[in-house]
């Protein structure tokens, strides 16, 4: 493959190439063996690789678009190279940053201490949709709140930084490993020449850490992934997940509560279930406590988790630890909790219930990327340098109308790395979720489900959006 | 252990599969005789795989009583199409096979890898290429059918070498058991009640039965090239070494039946019905009288107590009372 045309731009980072246009060190072998491989070689590579993720299934849903309710994820052949001193920071500052939102949530749940002590505002705690005054009190096992993140990381020219933490329902582990399994079979002799450290054992450490959250006295747990069902836009994630942990995948209507414990449906009759990890939202799981229109949920599920003969994993309530309006303080919460400097960076951002902050924001819009605190999936967001002016003075009517639904940050310099596009390479905007375990200790497997935007010049990396992905590859030390 | 939305998952794809794959023979096989066979044998065909699949054909201009070739051609062209490629017709074999991935599509975790690789390329295949029956009619209509049924077949036979003995497989087998004896009784008493009423009949009739059962080489094997109705009766209804016969079916579905685990819901009852089904066709057959008649009315007393079995056997184990079967 010819890199000749490839263009670099010293304004983003490019995972492969320096500012000089020299391949990394790391990414020596990559790059050489890529040019060994004419044009139309690699795109039979690509085809195949796109071709086994249709065959096998490996679809998400778009509720949008009727007409293709399953669709594959674009995945682009040529891998992303991560060294190991560089995973070894994320890895740490991962592991630290995990902790201290498990604090962060014990906290604001019982004594509220960080509140007292002014680390965090009390409205914008209590006042978040995401806090369930249902969970307090609740001390699940080992104070894990939160058994599986998926924390978005961005690198720019000053480094890595931590755009979004996913403590609900993180989804995209399945793609990390299927896009492994993928591209390890288009560029085999590659792989082993690499020395790429494993991830397929993703889901050994996940099935490790929901038993160690088990109930006490309950012997080998029954453990169970709970569903909202085929229409998800994650279904064959939960499908894939409840097979690598050794688990039944439920619905709601598979599950009953009869004397404070949750039982399956078989066709023997009940069987007592100790472990759900639930892939749906706090609304759906218990319409007797929740959203009581909830069909997908299970009636007395709540009353049999304070009561402790199940465990819910993540625990309910965890959204108010990555909603956008406290991620801006997590670099303090890391601070207070542990006593330590946070090893990664959070992304500069303007809450605009503050009106100074909202008034930078607003006369800067046009430089801004403004998103809204409830949504997610890059849903609802402005990025001022790409929006019209219309569009500009709408948003900023709504800025202004409910100022603390918003905040703001610089539009990032998103690095790049190369893609592989209408049979050529091309730089594309990407980012990266490595997943993070937490039982009775911390489990990461060195790798991410890396997001592509590959739309050309886009920032948006939601495989909702026209995103894609990208096999990650963390070398040996 | 099986989850209870599982077996009931597992028995649809098993029933689907085997009612896509059976339609497909149906119309592989009437899509030959529109290459040589007289226009009565053609009427005689639609007319038993409408009264088989309890359908009436589309619209009011089309039937079955076309009285030339350009007639019965065109109305082919409709009955085949409504068959085929017809969304709103849930026995369309485009839908009967959409039924049986989604099935395996939601239920991928209870069956093999080898099962899904196999199944969904196939279907893929076929909506990717947005097929209309124009398309499979320029050229071998029937070798459509037969890919399809091919598909299928194989995926089944996938499923008989890779999958592990347990309660999966064995709501599996029911569901393609127990269409198999529905469509095979549903097919033989469409036969009949068209030779009943039919001004004309010929050996064609009945051959194409056999073709139709996968029977023909067997007949032919045992009885020889001349062809006798109380045989081929025997042969599709009693004969356990036919794969295809009723006996045959009805036995799978028995013997599954006996090995599950017993259900909460009222014990045994699915495993009992089926054996009682199984033992009407052995002891009831043939039947005292004859005539066609008299095969046509054991027919409809087998097929009466298979009606009620599907509600037995999601009593005892998919949707019992969760209360009574509490700890």
């Amino acid at each position: 493959m010819d890199f000749g045309a490839y263009e670099i731009d010293p304004a983003f980072h490019d995972e492969m190439f320096g500012s000089d246009g020299a391949p990394r060190e790391h990414s020596r072998s990559l790059h050489e063996a890529l040019g060994k491989l004419s044009n139309a070689e690699l795109g039979e590579i690509q085809e195949r690789v796109s071709r086994s993720f249709l065959n096998e299934g490996i679809t998400f849903t778009v509720y949008s678009d009727e007409a293709a309710d399953e669709r594959i994820i674009p995945i682009d052949c040529i891998p992303r190279i991560l060294p190991a001193a560089e995973w070894k920071q994320l890895e740490a500052g991962l592991t630290q940053r995990v902790l201290a939102l498990n604090h962060f949530l014990a906290d604001v749940y019982s004594d509220a201490h960080a509140i007292a002590d002014g680390v965090i505002p009390d409205d914008l705690v209590y006042g978040c949709p995401q806090y369930r005054r249902e969970m307090r009190g609740v001390t699940p096992p080992h104070g894990t709140w939160v058994a599986v993140c998926g924390t978005d990381v961005v690198r720019t020219t000053d480094g890595f930084m931590v755009l979004e933490d996913n403590l609900r329902v993180p989804s995209g582990v399945s793609y990390m490993i299927a896009n492994r399994r993928a591209v390890k079979a288009g560029l085999r002799r590659l792989y082993r020449q690499c020395r790429v450290r494993e991830v397929e054992h993703y889901g050994r450490l996940l099935r490790e850490t929901l038993r160690e959250l088990a109930p006490a006295g309950c012997g080998e747990p029954t453990l169970a992934l709970l569903t909202p069902g085929v229409a998800n836009s994650a279904f064959y994630e939960h499908m894939f997940l409840a097979n690598e942990i050794g688990g039944e995948l439920v619905e709601g209507r598979d599950l009953v509560v009869r004397n404070r414990v949750v039982h399956m449906r078989t066709t023997e009759g009940l069987r007592r279930v100790d472990v759900i990890y639930r892939r749906m939202d706090d609304d759906f799981l218990d319409p007797l406590v929740f959203r009581s229109d909830s069909l997908l949920g299970v009636p007395g599920l709540m009353e049999a988790y304070r009561h402790g003969s199940v465990v819910i994993a993540n625990a309910p309530g965890t959204g108010v630890a990555d909603d956008k309006s406290v991620y801006p303080y997590v670099p303090d919460l890391i601070r207070y909790y542990l006593s330590e400097d946070p090893i990664l960076a959070n992304v500069p951002t303007r809450i605009c219930r503050r009106p100074d902050e909202m008034e930078y924001t607003l006369a800067n819009l046009d430089r801004l990327v403004v998103k809204r605190v409830g949504e997610s999936g890059g849903y609802g967001m402005l990025v001022g340098p790409h929006a019209t002016p219309a569009e500009r003075d709408a948003y900023a009517r709504e800025v202004r109308a409910n100022p603390a639904d918003f905040i703001s940050q610089p539009v990032l310099a998103l690095s790049r790395a190369p893609c592989f596009v209408d049979g050529r390479p091309e730089p594309r905007h990407v980012d990266l979720r490595p997943f993070v375990l937490r039982g009775r200790r911390t489990r990461l497997v060195p790798g991410a489900f890396c997001r592509v935007a590959l739309r050309r010049g886009s920032l948006v990396v939601n495989s909702s959006q026209g995103g894609g992905g990208k096999d990650v590859w963390v070398l040996e030390d | 252990m099986l989850l209870a939305r599982n077996a009931e998952g597992l028995y649809w794809m098993g029933r689907y599969a085997e009612r896509t794959s059976h339609l497909c023979r149906l119309l592989g096989g009437q899509m030959e005789t529109l290459v040589d066979r007289p226009i009565r044998e053609i009427n005689f065909g639609w007319r038993r795989i409408y009264g088989a699949l309890r359908r009436q054909p589309p619209g009011p201009a089309i039937g079955f009583g076309g009285f030339d070739d350009d007639f019965t051609l065109a109305d082919s062209f409709a009955l085949a199409d409504d068959l085929t490629f017809e969304r709103s017709n849930p026995d369309s074999v485009w839908n009967c096979f959409g039924a049986a991935r989604e099935n395996a599509r939601q239920m991928r975790h209870c069956i093999t890898g080898e099962m899904w690789s196999c199944l969904n390329p196939a279907y893929l295949r076929l909506r990717l290429q947005r097929l209309r029956i124009a398309d499979i009619w320029k050229v071998e209509p029937e070798g459509f059918y037969a890919r399809v049924s091919r598909d299928v077949d194989t995926f089944m036979g996938v499923a008989e070498r890779t999958m592990y003995r347990d309660d999966r497989w064995r709501f599996l087998q029911i569901g393609r058991c127990t269409e198999r004896v529905q469509l095979t009784i549903s097919l033989l008493l469409a036969h009949v009640e068209e030779i009943m009423t039919a001004e004309e009949t010929s050996d064609h009739d009945w051959m194409s039965l056999l073709r139709l059962c996968h029977a023909l080489d067997a007949y032919t094997h045992r009885y020889g090239v001349a062809i006798r109705m109380d045989r081929a009766f025997d042969l599709l209804v009693v004969d356990p070494r036919l794969p295809r016969s009723l006996c045959c079916a009805s036995d799978g579905a028995a013997r599954e039946l006996a090995a599950l685990a017993p259900g909460p819901g009222p014990a045994g009852g699915a495993a009992r019905l089926m054996a009682r089904i199984t033992e009407a066709v052995r002891s009831g057959w043939p039947p005292e009288g004859p005539a066609l008649k008299d095969r046509r009315d054991r027919l409809r007393q087998i097929e009466t107590r298979c009606r009620g079995f599907h509600d037995v056997l999601t009593a005892a184990h998919i949707r019992y009372d969760a209360d009574e079967a509490a700890p």
